[in-house]
C-alpha cells in the first residue's frame, strides 16, 4: 500500500472524526451548559434534560442587565484594553525599530534589559508594583489597570525579530531621502509593521480583556472595574444561589471575545498561541 | 537600491556640514528606546530591588509607614507552613495539569493532522476554550460542581460515588485542574499543529514506503522531529500552572483548609487579602524561584535538542 486513501469518507477518517468528536463535547459542554441554563427560568435549571432547551426565556439577561452594571464594565474593559494596546504601540514599535535597526552605544544593555523583562511573569512583580501604585494614590483607578502593561518586553523581542526580517535598506532608503526620525517612523516603519501588530494586538486584547489577576490586586470597587473583575464581585454579592443570572452574566462576559474569535479565528489562534515566543 | 549604494550614501553624508541634524540622528535612538526602559525600569526592574526590601520590613500601606522587622516574615512565612503547602499544591497542579493536557493536545494534533477535511473546524472547536474568559467559565464550572444539584454530582458522582468536589480537600484540587486541562489542551493542540507542519514528510512517506507500521513512522520520524514543540508546551503549561489563579479564587478559593492553595492564590492571600506586603514578598520571591527554573530547564533542554540536532 504505497498510496494514501484520498477519500474523506475512509473508514480511517471517519474514525478519527468520531474520536475528535467525543473529545469536542467535553471542551463545549460547559459552553452549552452556560447558555443553555441562561436561557431557561430559574425554577426548571436543574429540572429535565440538560442536553435540550426547554422554556426560552431572556428573564435572566434583563435580571443582570437590571442589577449588574455590566456596562460599566463593557466600557472600563474596553477603555483599558484599548489604552493598554495604544500605550503598547507607542512605546514598543519605535524601541523595536530602534533596537533592531539603529546603531547606538546602549544598545546591547537595552536588550538584556528587555530580555531580562520577558523572563518575569508579571505575577512576580505584583506585590511591588502595588506598592509603587500605592505610593502614588492610583489604587482603585484605570490607570493602575493600564500603566503596569505599557511597556511590553515580549512585543518589543516580537516586533524587533519582525523588523530584522526586513532589508535593512527599507529603511535607509527613507532616513537618506532626507525624512526626520518621526516621519521615518510614522510613514514607513509603522505600516510595515501591520501584520506584526495584528496579532500581537489580538494576543494584547485577549490577555486583558480575560485578566482577573491584576484587577483583584489594584481594584477595590465597582468604580474601575473591568468585566472579569466585575462580574465575579457582583456575582458573589448579589446572586449568590440564582444560577440562572449567574449563567446569564458569564455568557455576557465570554460573548465578545467569542465573537471575534469566529470572526477572525486564524488571526486568534495565532495571536493566542504566540503567548510566549511561539513566533521565533 | 543595494546595501553598497546606501552604505556609500552614509560615508558621503558626513561631509555634508548639518550638525544639527547630524545630532538629531545621534539622539533619535535614544528616545525611541527610553520610554521603553524607563518603564522597564519603574515596573520590573525596581519591583524586584523593592521586593528584597519589602521581605525584611512590616508596611503599612495606609498609614505610609516602613518598620524594619528584620527576618521576621522570612520566620512567620516558614512558622506558618502555608509556603511549604503552597509549594506542595502547585507541585501536584503541575502533575495534574502538564502530563495529561501534553498527551491529549497531542492526541488532538495528531488526528486533526491526519484528516483530509473538517480539520480547522476542530482545531476551532478544542481551541474555543483558550479564547474564553477563564475567569466567567470557572463561574460555570463550579456550577457544574455544585454539590447533589450540580452535573458532575448528578453523573460522575452518581456512578463513581465522588460527590462534592469543591468542598472535598480530596477533590478541590483534582476539579480545578480538570479545568486546567479542559483550557490548556486546545492550546498544546496548536503548538503541537505548527511542530507537525514542519514533520519532514519525505521521510515520512520513505517509512511508509519501506513498510514501517504507523506505531514506528510516530516514534522514529514524527515525535523526535517534534521535539521543540514538546518542550515549548511542557514549559508554557508548566508555567501556566505557576500563575493560575483564576479557576482557583472562583470556585475554591484555596480550601477547603488549604488543600488548592497555589502559590499564585497564596501570593494574592497574603499581599491583598490580608495586607501583609512582607508576608507577599516572601512568597514573591519563592515564585520568582520557581519561574526561574522554569526558565533554566526551557535553555538546558532547548540546548540539548539543538546540539541533538547538529548530530
Amino acid at each position: 500500500m504505497t498510496k494514501r486513501s484520498t477519500s474523506p469518507f475512509a473508514p480511517g477518517q471517519i474514525a478519527v472524526h468520531v474520536a475528535l468528536a467525543a473529545g469536542a463535547i467535553f471542551m463545549l459542554l460547559p459552553f452549552w451548559l452556560m447558555i443553555r441554563a441562561a436561557l431557561t427560568p430559574e425554577a426548571e435549571i436543574f429540572s429535565g434534560n440538560m442536553l435540550t432547551l426547554g422554556t426560552v426565556t431572556l428573564d435572566n439577561f434583563r435580571r443582570v442587565f437590571a442589577e449588574v452594571p455590566i456596562l460599566r464594565y463593557y466600557f472600563n474593559g474596553i477603555f483599558v484594553v484599548v489604552a493598554i494596546f495604544i500605550g503598547q504601540v507607542i512605546v514598543c514599535v519605535p524601541a523595536a525599530y530602534a533596537l533592531a535597526r539603529l546603531h547606538f552605544s546602549g544598545r546591547e544593555l537595552s536588550l538584556w534589559i528587555v530580555l531580562g523583562a520577558l523572563m518575569i511573569p508579571y505575577q512576580v512583580t505584583a506585590i511591588p508594583v502595588y506598592v509603587i501604585l500605592a505610593q502614588f494614590g492610583l489604587i482603585d483607578t484605570r490607570s493602575a489597570l493600564i500603566l503596569p502593561f505599557v511597556a511590553n518586553a515580549f512585543g518589543v523581542f516580537l516586533l524587533r525579530q519582525f523588523f530584522l526580517a526586513i532589508p535593512g535598506s527599507v529603511f535607509e532608503a527613507a532616513r537618506l531621502d532626507g525624512a526626520g526620525a518621526f516621519h521615518t517612523l510614522f510613514s514607513v516603519v509603522l505600516p510595515m509593521a501591520r501584520p506584526a501588530l495584528v496579532t500581537f494586538g489580538i494576543f494584547s486584547f485577549v490577555s486583558h480583556w480575560n485578566d482577573y489577576f491584576w484587577p483583584s490586586f489594584v481594584l477595590r470597587s465597582d468604580a474601575a472595574a473591568t468585566v472579569p473583575f466585575g462580574i465575579v464581585r457582583f456575582l458573589d454579592a448579589e446572586l449568590g444561589s440564582d444560577y440562572g443570572p449567574q449563567m446569564a452574566a458569564a455568557t455576557l462576559s465570554v460573548l465578545p471575545l467569542l465573537v471575534g474569535f469566529l470572526l477572525a479565528q486564524r488571526q486568534f489562534i495565532n495571536g493566542i498561541a504566540m503567548s510566549a515566543g511561539q513566533v521565533e | 537600491m543595494t546595501t553598497a549604494v546606501a552604505d556609500a550614501d552614509i560615508l558621503a553624508e558626513p561631509s555634508r556640514p548639518l550638525p544639527r541634524r547630524w545630532l538629531s540622528r545621534r539622539l533619535e535612538p535614544y528616545v525611541f528606546v527610553s520610554p521603553l526602559i524607563v518603564l522597564i525600569g519603574i515596573f520590573v526592574l525596581a519591583p524586584g530591588v523593592l521586593t528584597v526590601a519589602l521581605m525584611f520590613f512590616n508596611v503599612d500601606i495606609l498609614a505610609g509607614t516602613w518598620k524594619f522587622t528584620g527576618l521576621r516574615n522570612i520566620q512567620q512565612a516558614i512558622g506558618r507552613g502555608e509556603i511549604a503547602n503552597s509549594i506542595v499544591v502547585t507541585i501536584e497542579y503541575a502533575l495534574l495539569t502538564v502530563p495529561p493536557s501534553m498527551v491529549l493536545g497531542l492526541l488532538v494534533a495528531l488526528g486533526i493532522n491526519g484528516l483530509r477535511a473538517g480539520g480547522s473546524f476542530w482545531r476551532a472547536a478544542y481551541f474555543l476554550p483558550v479564547a474564553a474568559t477563564l475567569v466567567a467559565m470557572s463561574i460555570v464550572w463550579r456550577w457544574m460542581f455544585l454539590a447533589r444539584r450540580g452535573l458532575v454530582d448528578q453523573t460522575v458522582g452518581k456512578w463513581m460515588g465522588l460527590t462534592d468536589w469543591l468542598n472535598s480537600s480530596d477533590l478541590s484540587l483534582p476539579a480545578v485542574a480538570l479545568v486546567g486541562n479542559w483550557q490548556q489542551i486546545g492550546f498544546v493542540a496548536i503548538v503541537y499543529l505548527a511542530g507537525l507542519a514542519g514533520v519532514p514528510k519525505h521521510l515520512l512517506e520513505a517509512a511508509r514506503i519501506d513498510g514501517a507500521s504507523a506505531w514506528h513512522r510516530f516514534w522514529h520520524v514524527t515525535w523526535p522531529a517534534l521535539g521543540p514543540a514538546t518542550v515549548f508546551a511542557a514549559v508554557i503549561s508548566s508555567i501556566q500552572a505557576l500563575r493560575i489563579f483564576d479557576t482557583i479564587a472562583t470556585m475554591t478559593k484555596g480550601g477547603p483548609a488549604a488543600s488548592s492553595e497555589t502559590l499564585t492564590y497564596l501570593l494574592w492571600k497574603r499581599g491583598i487579602y490580608y495586607f501583609d506586603i512582607g508576608g507577599g514578598a516572601v512568597v514573591t520571591v519563592v515564585l520568582l524561584a520557581f519561574a526561574l527554573l522554569a526558565t533554566w530547564i526551557q535553555k538546558r533542554a532547548s540546548r540539548r535538542l539543538e546540539r541533538a540536532g547538529s548530530r
